[in-house]
């Protein structure tokens, strides 16, 4: 699953994205969304979701279980 | 007009007076498209009769066009009235598309059983389609369906200079801007029919809920100061050279039929770093968390999407320092406080509560305890106020998230009903018969409508929106076809409380007269007040 396809797939479900950017290492993306979920990217195609909204997109997104959330 | 009203208990010093006009010069000069110096409210005084009027209550839904609930509303400027030019959309070379794109990702949101696949929505004709045609998707009023973007320069460019032709252009979802309902059976469409239904009622900013929870309460354009030297850098939008539209990327599909658009950077903030799409409050509840060892009732400020806090003067500091009572009635706030977020229900809305972004209401302060109120949840509290007849003089109610409309996590019905519920204990309370209920969108959700806005200022107004007008002095069973726009509330409020008219009122008011546009109303055009 790619970015584009994570950020359609949470938008669809009336989360806005907020933020989009390259990660610090540079090694993937950091995608942002308006109920606080942030979503890691990696270009080796690893997905984590953390933050307040986490499990709403881990489910959106088919994740097996999201690390962080509050 | 002869009225005296208690003192706020709180929220009213002299220093707070001092400090607003303080901050209310800075923001005239942060915001002049058009200078105007102006305090005072119209010298040609309030409407007669206005004083009738006591208790305002405003309830702010979210993110549905005019015509996609009232496009068939008997007597309205309905889709029945639309011209070719606008029923007709285009692609993104301007040429005229042969049928729809297919609404990416299917019509119905993730879950919903059967589901209304993307295969499904192929083919359709070029025009707008009724989701719950029994001859078509058939698709009730209880299922929530695909979102749609909802964005600051996108919605400028989906508008097209009043054409409207570009929705499904500029848009995420395919065919889906082009949806609309029956909603005749709704509970609310028979409050209009009771009342009033303003049908030239326009959302105050182009774009999001963010922007126009704003335009609701400040009729301005938050701002980042230093922005391209802060943490939000990346989310500094790029614009094509009208300034009005973001600047396509080299990799974005050329047609609408080949998939969703691509921009070169499409954030938050404007380039000159007024924040125009979703940012987070400064201030818990907020998505973002507290900062690692920081104030736990602070947003870590070091986060790209935490909105420094807001210095603006907002209705809620004129209607302070005129002595008028007033609240912001949110929706599961203080479930979200105590419990955190959840969903579906109550699906808590960051974004939709514009006063926690503003350092007059920051935790700590007296004005945040009097005025940024719990409405419990599905807004017991707030009704409880309503029956006990103990509403201040003005209240703004957010419904939390499962039951606003908005699309992609709520359903119509859920929210209708509930608003109508809402109307229906505000008929019955003891403050009913001096009250004026305005029940309205914060915007059209990304979703079409055929009416052209009114030209006015750089930051709106944005497309029709429903707005309907309840009160014992409303002009009963009539369609209003007066021209309005979010900011019209602010002017009703202004004017009947005789406060200091807000900037971008001001500034509106101009800009709309200088395209030669009429003049946006007050809302008194729904009222019988003599």
């Amino acid at each position: 699953m790619n970015v584009e396809k994570i950020i359609a797939l949470v938008t669809a479900a009336g989360i806005e994205l907020t933020d989009r950017r390259r990660n610090a290492k540079g090694d993937g993306w950091s995608l942002s969304f308006a109920n606080g979920a942030s979503v890691e990217v990696g270009d080796d195609g690893k997905i984590g979701a953390a933050g307040k909204g986490a499990e709403t997109v881990a489910r959106l997104l088919d994740l097996p279980a999201a690390p962080g959330g509050a | 007009m002869k009225r005296s009203y208690g003192p706020a208990p709180f929220s009213s010093t002299l220093a707070r007076f001092s400090s607003a006009l303080a901050r209310f010069s800075s923001a005239s000069a942060l915001c002049a498209a058009v200078s105007v110096p102006a305090l005072a409210a119209d010298p040609g005084g309030p409407p007669d009769g206005i004083d009738k009027i006591d208790t305002v209550v405003v309830i702010f839904a979210e993110n549905r066009a005019f015509d996609n609930l009232y496009g068939h509303f008997p007597g309205a400027d309905g889709i029945d009235k639309a011209g070719k030019e606008s029923l007709e959309q285009r692609d993104r070379d301007g040429s005229v598309l042969k049928e729809l794109p297919p609404v990416w990702d299917g019509l119905t949101a993730k879950g919903v059983t059967p589901p209304v696949t993307q295969a499904m929505t192929e083919h359709l004709p070029n025009g707008p389609f009724t989701v719950n045609d029994p001859k078509g998707f058939d698709v009730p009023l209880t299922t929530v369906t695909h979102d749609l973007w909802h964005r600051y320069y996108q919605n400028q460019m989906q508008i097209d200079g009043g054409k409207n032709d570009m929705f499904v252009a500029w848009a995420d979802s395919g065919a889906m801007a082009m949806s609309n309902w029956d909603a005749s059976k709704t509970a609310m469409w028979a409050v209009a029919q009771k009342y009033v239904l303003a049908d030239h009622f326009f959302m105050g900013g182009f774009g999001g809920s963010f922007f126009n929870h704003q335009w609701l309460i400040c009729a301005c354009a938050p701002y980042y100061p230093n922005a391209d030297k802060s943490p939000a850098k990346p989310t500094i939008s790029v614009t094509d050279d009208s300034g009005t539209a973001l600047k396509i990327a080299d990799n974005s599909p050329k047609s609408a039929m080949d998939g969703i658009p691509k921009f070169v950077s499409d954030g938050n903030l404007t380039p000159d770093f007024h924040a125009v799409n979703t940012m987070q409050p400064p201030y818990q509840p907020s998505g973002n968390e507290s900062a690692p060892g920081g104030d736990p009732r602070y947003a870590d400020p070091a986060k790209p999407t935490t909105l420094p806090p807001q210095t603006e003067p907002t209705i809620g500091d004129m209607l302070s320092l005129k002595h008028v009572s007033w609240a912001w009635y949110g929706g599961a706030w203080q479930y979200t406080l105590d419990h955190g977020n959840h969903e579906p229900t109550p699906n808590f809305q960051y974004h939709h509560q514009p006063f926690n972004y503003y350092a007059n209401f920051a935790p700590g302060t007296e004005a945040r305890r009097e005025h940024i109120r719990d409405a419990g949840l599905a807004g017991v509290s707030f009704i409880q106020a309503i029956d006990d007849g103990a509403l201040p003089q003005v209240s703004f109610y957010k419904p939390q998230g499962n039951l606003n409309e908005h699309s992609g996590y709520a359903d119509i019905e859920a929210g209708d009903r509930h608003i109508a519920d809402v109307v229906a204990h505000l008929e019955k309370s003891p403050q009913w018969p001096h009250m004026l209920v305005v029940v309205t969108y914060d915007e059209n959700g990304g979703i079409w409508d055929h009416v052209a806005p009114p030209k006015g200022d750089r930051w709106g107004p944005g497309t029709r929106i429903p707005a309907i007008i309840v009160s014992p002095f409303a002009k009963r069973g009539t369609v209003d076809h007066t021209p309005y726009d979010t900011t019209s509330i602010l002017r009703f409020i202004t004017e009947r409380f005789e406060l200091p008219e807000l900037h971008g009122i001001v500034v509106r008011d101009k800009a709309v007269a200088a395209h030669g546009e009429p003049p946006l109303g007050d809302l008194t055009g729904a009222l019988e007040l003599n």
